[in-house]
């Protein structure tokens, strides 16, 4: 559950990314016969796909995390898991 | 000079691949990355010009790398080749070799970029190379402080990424220069992701768990160099931007005291150490310009310890107290205890001097006070009973020469500290905080709540940094639109 809800946060901040991108214009910046027209801004969009690859690798990997957990504590509540396997 | 800087970046993610390919070359590919590393810091240290790169117009990648940068850097890899020498007759299997070298790589190149998309991809990458690390004994354990790990350090993240954008929207370019005329929550934002990642003040407290639970040469080289990956841009931030300064250095205040004071009330040897790895963060915040000496003492001395506490009977220090320590194990352990504490000989106490130099007043007392303090927390490593023990595994002593050979020679880089005055302030303060343990803190069993380390809670102090942090930005700063 806090994995998934992490994601909706990670797709809130793409969102604001694009977001901004856009705030100029929304046409797509590619190079065409007519002039003037208002591009959307390509950086923050080139940035946020390296953003969406990482935020989607480390879900991957976490939710491979969570299924080697899921063997004993197979309601996966992260107040037991923490419970036992805090130290003491 | 930029060729060879090119190439020394991204020849760790080359060699992680490599190895991948030659699984039989492994560890001797992995130790030619931190080799090239090496060599790489005496040029910088040779050469003494900065070097500023820009790739592809203001919006692309932006390297600058000077002495401070060097310091990290020489650090990372001597951390990393003994965390490496460590594993060398252990059957670690080339994943390991794989990872360690790619958490060198991003680490390097989080110690080179000034734009904080670079440097977002490079956390990023550390993040992720160094969870599979913790993860690698694949023991419930071990996963679950691994995903804590990664769960925190990637919610960080996010905060960063929309501080990041701010930056953008107010400069159309990611350098770092550019904080100065973005808007006071850009530098909250940013700051929450690297206070977190760092593993500095309260948002830090993720930090005795993950390094006290992992593997003995992982919690070396997260305590050594990972850590520094999220401090060396604030330091970096606070020299470009000098108006960043005064929360740079109140936040290094604020740490090292923290740190100190958990370290204090702990019984268990790793989660001295990675309290203790906390405070010191702090000292290298304290002195923002000097903080590259600093962070090459610590990383050097921490690791040392780090590997030495996997090598002892017991990692409780009331058990150690009645089962001795093999004698030539107990010497290292007092070395690296008395490095950090700041004895003359040690690069700790050049460290501590010239850090001490460049305090403000106001920071003074406060640093002062650390310092008794650091040295009553080791007077607990230095004190235990020697004599017969067990041997350190193989590989072992190799890691630590090459340690502790750095700590003694790292001592060149400042000789000035060497006067009469500093040494006897630095014997007069080991006195006072081994004084200071023989009457209190030898008998006191008392245990500090752990509240503020369970999962949900690390979430919700990260967001009440954050609001710390605007209200320090929008006040102190008084940045403007």
């Amino acid at each position: 559950m806090k994995i998934v809800s992490m994601d909706v946060m990670s797709t809130g901040v793409i969102a604001y990314y694009v977001t901004i991108a856009s705030r100029k214009g929304l046409f797509t910046p590619i190079f065409s016969g007519v002039a003037n027209r208002t591009y959307a801004d390509p950086v923050p969009q080139a940035v946020i796909l390296t953003a969406i690859v990482i935020g989607f690798s480390i879900q991957a990997l976490m939710l491979v995390g969570v299924m080697k957990l899921a063997k004993d504590n197979p309601t996966l509540e992260s107040n037991e898991i923490e419970k036992n396997n805090t130290p003491s | 000079m930029n060729i060879i800087t090119i190439i020394w970046a991204t020849l760790p993610f080359f060699l992680g691949f490599t190895i991948y390919l030659i699984p039989k070359l492994d560890r001797y590919l992995a130790l030619l990355g931190t080799v090239v590393s090496f060599a790489y810091a005496l040029i910088l240290f040779i050469q003494r010009s900065p070097i500023t790169l820009e790739l592809v117009d203001n919006f692309g990648v932006t390297l600058a790398i000077d002495e401070l940068s060097g310091y990290f850097i020489l650090t990372n890899a001597l951390v990393t080749a003994a965390a490496i020498l460590y594993c060398w007759r252990s059957d670690k299997s080339a994943f390991f070799y794989t990872q360690a070298i790619i958490v060198h790589g991003s680490v390097n190149a989080a110690f080179a970029c000034t734009d904080f998309i670079s440097l977002y991809v490079a956390l990023e990458v550390s993040g992720i190379a160094a969870f599979l690390l913790v993860a690698y004994p694949r023991t419930d354990r071990s996963i679950w402080v691994a995903l804590r790990y990664l769960f925190i350090s990637n919610t960080a993240m996010l905060f960063y990424l929309i501080g990041a954008v701010l930056v953008y929207q107010a400069n159309n370019s990611f350098t770092y220069v550019g904080l100065r005329q973005a808007p006071p929550e850009a530098l909250a934002l940013i700051f929450v992701g690297l206070l977190v990642k760092g593993g500095v003040f309260v948002s830090g407290l993720w930090l005795p768990l993950t390094h006290s639970e992992s593997d003995t040469p992982v919690s070396a080289l997260l305590s050594g160099v990972v850590v520094k990956a999220g401090v060396y841009p604030m330091v970096r931030c606070a020299l470009i931007v000098g108006e960043i300064d005064p929360i740079v250095r109140s936040f290094g205040v604020a740490t090292a005291f923290l740190g100190v004071i958990f370290a204090l009330f702990e019984n268990d040897t790793k989660r001295v150490l990675a309290s203790s790895t906390i405070s010191q963060l702090g000292w290298i915040l304290a002195a923002p310009l000097y903080g590259g000496y600093y962070a090459l003492a610590h990383g050097l001395a921490k690791s040392a310890l780090f590997l030495t506490a996997g090598n002892l009977p017991s990692r409780s220090l009331k058990e150690l107290q009645n089962k001795p320590i093999r004698t030539s194990t107990w010497i290292v352990l007092v070395l690296g205890s008395l490095s950090i504490s700041g004895l003359p000989l040690l690069t700790g106490f050049g460290a501590k001097t010239l850090t001490m130099k460049h305090l403000l007043p106001w920071q003074e007392i406060a640093m002062n006070i650390a310092v008794v303090g650091t040295a009553t927390v080791y007077a607990k490593f230095i004190f235990l009973p020697h004599g017969e023990g067990k041997k350190p595994k193989p590989g072992f002593w190799a890691a630590i020469v090459l340690l502790l050979g750095w700590l003694f020679t790292a001592n060149v880089l400042y000789p000035q500290a060497y006067t009469v005055k500093d040494i006897g302030k630095a014997l007069v303060t080991i006195a006072g905080g081994w004084l200071l343990y023989w009457l209190i803190f030898k008998r006191t069993a008392l245990k500090l709540p752990r509240v503020l380390e369970e999962f949900d809670h690390l979430i919700g102090v990260m967001s009440l940094v954050a609001v710390l942090l605007f209200w320090m930005a929008f006040s102190w700063l008084g940045i403007s639109y």
